[in-house]
């Protein structure tokens, strides 16, 4: 894992300071909260429904136990005892007072944490795989260059006043899970022509109001010209993005507007003239920065496999944990372990600080100290020996988060939506528990399989409901709350944006329409082995359509 | 007084023809500064002398001492406001005797444009324009008519839009300059004072860099302001009157508490005001121009050749007149609104891709929390009208981070606070 150097810590510091100075001009009124805000945006303090929410980057989703333990003990003594992970892989809290955020940041600062642009219209924290480094089929650890790239983009002195907010994403596993394509840059990696490894760069992905799925702007470039390549991409987005209407000022706008090909040659022009300057990156700080994210030192492990079919009989609900919360490990006798956020009825990613020290335990015991945050607001731990996954199991029951259900029905991304939110039209996060409570039972949520549920509570499609298998939308209607259900939405390399099926339905119908989606594709499905959004794709939305609302 | 400004224009024509001026410049080796003082003093325009104007400012001696060698008896031109520092005065005194000068003469302003305009001799508080338009331009004015042409002490380093400072130009009102110094660098005017144990002003011992008048010149104590520095590149607020003689004779000032560039690390008055009405591409000089009317008025903004500056707001295609960027003493980057970025983008092209090198200022809405990020992208000067940033500016209370995690290109940057591969030698 990364850890800070004299720089970092510098920096980190005297950005903390900063705050602290801007908080103290807010308070003294020397700041109006018009000028206040884009300060406090810029280092992730919002303001919420009921109080300020401080949102607190974890680089590329990387943890260590330390710094889990520090983020129970934030909560605890800050917040209201819970901590909320988001599906930008950040933890949010939600009751911070402004006079503390300061001592928060502080505190932060001690364990190489902070809050820098987490917010505002700046480049913000950088996305990656959360089984980054572990996972059987990647090409290549994206960490190291994400971590260039948060370098890289801190307090850049050009890009902090963007027309909006602007949000990387990288990959190095061809499976992408990471929603490269919803980014306003997605990288994924790619095996060059002479065999060296690079990245293909997507542009112009999003969500929100606009779904748009990113653009292919450039085939493949290099390590050493990949920082300015991004610094072309966004010096163009800086002076011709759009600022005049903020609901158009992504990137994602301005692709769409200009054509990809017009930026293609805009970026390539800038990139030519800035492409050997001075962000070209040597090989020894690639090497310098990779040395960081080395692999662990795994240990000889007994067991090579698991005989599932067997513990399927003698303990189903843990043969349901490996089988649906473990992930293929490059290492043999090892997996990546989901922690699932989202208990039965639960709110999705919400976690107390007794949870958070509990897993942290766990991973520095189990799993070499780190942990990850993915953007199915779970937590990973990302190496743990087949001989130790029953010690972690049985570690997770005892904090309530040992349901198998990664990837199923209940493993539902939800935005905070009314219960929080200042912009939400509807509430997301009684929905979610209520589709959780309706599928509960675990045999329903095998027999159905893979079907990722994304709810948001408004138009700016925090929750991702585009790109949910099912979507869920809550918009207000005349003061009334009402649900657009979307069907055929995909985050991962075969991106799409889901259909909007019909008009929209009250709250408390939502899980029985979702109920009529399953049942129409269970009916129809080709074998069990069909997956929901493979059937979705076979049959086309009428069927679904009909499922809903009958014929017309 | 009212010479009117058509009588400088057609004053005396050089008997030179351009191309005759233009040829002279390579005949001397370039530190030939004696050679060239001889040469325009005693054969340029045989009978029509050119004057020498001096500020007796922190700067002056070095010409001053080598007029002195030429032609001690040569008319040396002071303009004696009547608001000069005691100190200004006597140092005139000072290097009279110490050179062997015997023939200074002191342009005074008009007594009775003085009793009518200036009775209190507070105009300069009130209305410093008039007041240096009485005090200086009028005067020098009325003496310059009797000369073809002038010697400065110019030299191309002291701001950037000198960078092809010439020994020999011909001036777009038909007047020969002469720049004795072109090629003298900062060190080079060191070693020579040094050398030469010329005197220096007294006030520069206490901290004086730009002297001109008393109520106008700020005390700004070398090793005081842990900011000078910061704003590379610019020594000095340019002189704000028409003439441009050798960039010493002070600028007028607007009241310092309304003073609003900062440069320097330091609150300085502003020479430049914003294209408006009554301005003209043949008559205005100190003008940031808008690259609309710079583009329809080009050619007649060359040749009238004053020093200007151009102004670019955000959205301009500013690129499109790349080729004129070094026409301009300053660039002034427009933030209407602080969370409208482009300017930043807009300064690194000019600095990094086109190497402006002159003034690049912002002005417009600024916060405390943006200078830092405005400076790394290449700005040297702020106007500032946001009173809590004012307030921050003067009392040096910007919370800054001073390690870079990125580089940029501004020269000088990447070494001090940057990435380890990145900590290299400046280029
Ligand atoms: S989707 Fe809307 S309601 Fe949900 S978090 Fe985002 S802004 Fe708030
Ligand atoms: S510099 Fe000041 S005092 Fe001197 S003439 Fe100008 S305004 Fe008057």
């Amino acid at each position: 894992m990364y850890r800070y150097d004299e720089f970092d810590a510098a920096f980190v510091r005297q950005r903390t300071e900063q705050f602290a100075d801007q908080v103290r001009r807010r308070i003294s009124g020397e700041l109006n909260e018009d000028q206040f805000r884009p300060l406090r945006l810029m280092n992730g303090l919002y303001l919420q429904l009921h109080a300020y929410m401080l949102r607190v980057a974890v680089p590329y989703g990387t943890l260590s136990s330390k710094q889990l333990r520090r983020l129970a003990e934030i909560a605890r003594k800050y917040d209201r005892g819970y901590g909320h992970f988001t599906t930008r892989q950040n933890i949010q809290f939600n009751w911070p007072r402004l006079n503390d955020v300061p001592k928060i940041l502080a505190e932060l600062a001690d364990v190489e944490m902070h809050a820098i642009q987490t917010s505002g219209n700046c480049i913000r924290n950088v996305t990656t795989d959360q089984f980054a480094g572990a996972a059987a089929d990647e090409i290549i650890d994206p960490r190291p260059i994400a971590e260039i790239i948060r370098q890289w983009s801190s307090l850049h002195p050009e890009f902090t006043f963007l027309p909006r907010k602007f949000k990387i994403a990288i990959t190095g596993a061809p499976q992408d899970r990471a929603a490269v394509k919803f980014h306003d840059i997605g990288l994924m990696a790619k095996t060059g022509p002479n065999g060296e490894i690079g990245w293909t760069v997507y542009v112009g992905g999003g969500l929100g109001r606009t779904p748009m799925v990113a653009k292919q702007i450039r085939d493949f470039v290099d390590h050493e010209h990949l920082l300015a390549y991004l610094e072309a991409i966004l010096r163009v987005y800086n002076r011709y993005g759009r600022r005049d209407n903020k609901y158009k000022a992504r990137i994602k706008i301005l692709v769409h507007e200009a054509g990809i090909d017009t930026i293609r040659d805009q970026v390539e022009e800038e990139f030519a003239a800035m492409k050997d300057g001075i962000l070209k990156l040597p090989q020894e700080e690639l090497d310098r920065i990779t040395a960081y994210f080395a692999a662990p030192a795994f240990k000889e492990v007994e067991q090579k496999t698991i005989d599932l079919p067997k513990l399927k009989i003698t303990d189903p609900a843990f043969a349901r944990f490996i089988e649906r919360n473990t992930h293929p490990h490059f290492r043999d006798g090892y997996v990546s372990v989901t922690v699932s956020m989202k208990p039965i009825g639960g709110t999705p990613g919400d976690a107390t600080d007794i949870q958070m020290e509990a897993i942290a335990d766990l991973a520095e015991k189990y799993s070499f100290d780190e942990l990850r945050v993915s953007h199915e607001q779970n937590l990973v731990l990302p190496h743990v020996a087949l001989d130790d996954l029953r010690a972690v199991y049985e570690g997770l029951v005892d904090i309530d988060l040992a349901e198998g259900n990664t990837g199923l029905i209940t493993d539902i991304i939800s935005c905070p939506g009314l219960d929080y939110c200042a912009l939400a039209t509807a509430r997301s996060i009684p929905i979610a528990k209520s589709i959780s409570q309706k599928f509960s039972a675990p045999e329903r949520q095998e027999q159905i399989g893979d079907l990722k549920i994304k709810i948001s509570g408004c138009i700016n499609a925090c929750g991702h409901h585009h790109v949910g298998h099912i979507g869920i939308l809550g918009l207000d209607r005349k003061g009334v709350e009402n649900y657009q259900i979307t069907v055929g939405g995909d985050a991962s390399e075969d991106a799409a944006v889901g259909s909007i099926l019909g008009a929209g339905i009250a709250g408390d119908d939502v899980p029985d329409a979702i109920e009529k989606l399953v049942d129409l594709y269970i009916e129809k499905r080709e074998s069990a082995d069909e997956t929901f959004i493979a059937a979705f794709r076979r049959l086309g939305e009428a069927p679904f359509k009909e499922a809903l609302y009958g014929t017309r | 007084m009212a010479l009117a400004s058509s009588n400088l224009a057609e004053a005396k024509a050089p008997r030179a023809s351009d191309l005759e001026i233009v040829a002279l410049n390579g005949m001397f080796d370039e530190r030939d500064t004696l050679g060239v003082i001889r040469y325009a003093l005693e054969e340029l325009l045989p009978g029509e002398p050119l004057a020498v104007v001096s500020s007796f400012g922190a700067d002056s001696a070095v010409l001053l001492h080598h007029i002195a060698q030429v032609d001690p008896h040569k008319e040396v031109l002071f303009l004696e406001t009547g608001k000069h520092f005691a100190e200004t005065l006597e140092y005139v005194e000072t290097i009279k005797q110490r050179f062997g000068l015997t023939n200074i003469r002191f342009l005074e302003p008009d007594a009775a444009d003085l009793k009518r305009f200036d009775p209190h001799g507070t105009l300069w508080d009130t209305d410093p324009d008039s007041c240096c338009h009485i005090r200086k331009t009028e005067p020098l004015k009325g003496a310059l008519d009797q000369y073809a042409g002038w010697i400065t002490g110019r030299r191309r380093h002291q701001t950037q839009e000198r960078g092809v400072l010439p020994h020999f130009e011909l001036t777009s009102d038909v007047r020969i300059k002469v720049n004795p110094l072109a090629y003298w660098t900062y060190e080079d005017v060191k070693a020579y004072k040094a050398e030469h144990d010329l005197p220096e002003h007294p006030l520069v011992q206490h901290g004086y860099r730009s002297i001109g008048c008393a109520p106008c010149t700020s005390a700004t104590r070398e090793g005081e302001d842990p900011r000078a520095g910061r704003w590379r590149g610019l020594n000095k607020a340019e002189c704000g009157i028409h003439f441009d003689f050798n960039g010493q004779i002070a600028s007028p000032a607007a009241k310092l508490e309304n003073r609003t560039l900062f440069k320097s690390g330091r609150f300085i008055a502003d020479p430049f005001h914003v294209w408006g009405e009554g301005d003209a591409p043949e008559t205005s000089a100190y003008v940031h121009v808008p690259l609309a009317i710079w583009q329809e008025n080009r050619d007649a903004f060359i040749a009238a050749d004053h020093p200007i500056g151009l102004l670019i707001e955000p959205g301009d295609d500013f690129e499109a007149i790349a080729e004129d960027f070094d026409r301009f003493a300053s660039i002034a980057v427009a933030f209407p609104k602080f969370t409208d970025g482009r300017g930043y983008s807009y300064a690194r092209l000019l600095r990094e891709r086109y190497g402006f090198t002159g003034e690049l200022r912002a002005t417009g809405d600024i916060l405390t929390d943006q200078v830092p990020f405005l400076r790394r992208c290449g700005f040297d000067a702020l106007t500032v009208t946001n009173e809590a940033t004012k307030k921050a500016l003067e009392n040096d209370a910007l919370a800054e981070v001073s390690v870079y995690l990125q580089p940029v290109g501004s020269r000088g940057e990447a070494p001090v606070g940057t990435r380890p591969f990145l900590r290299r030698a400046d280029q």
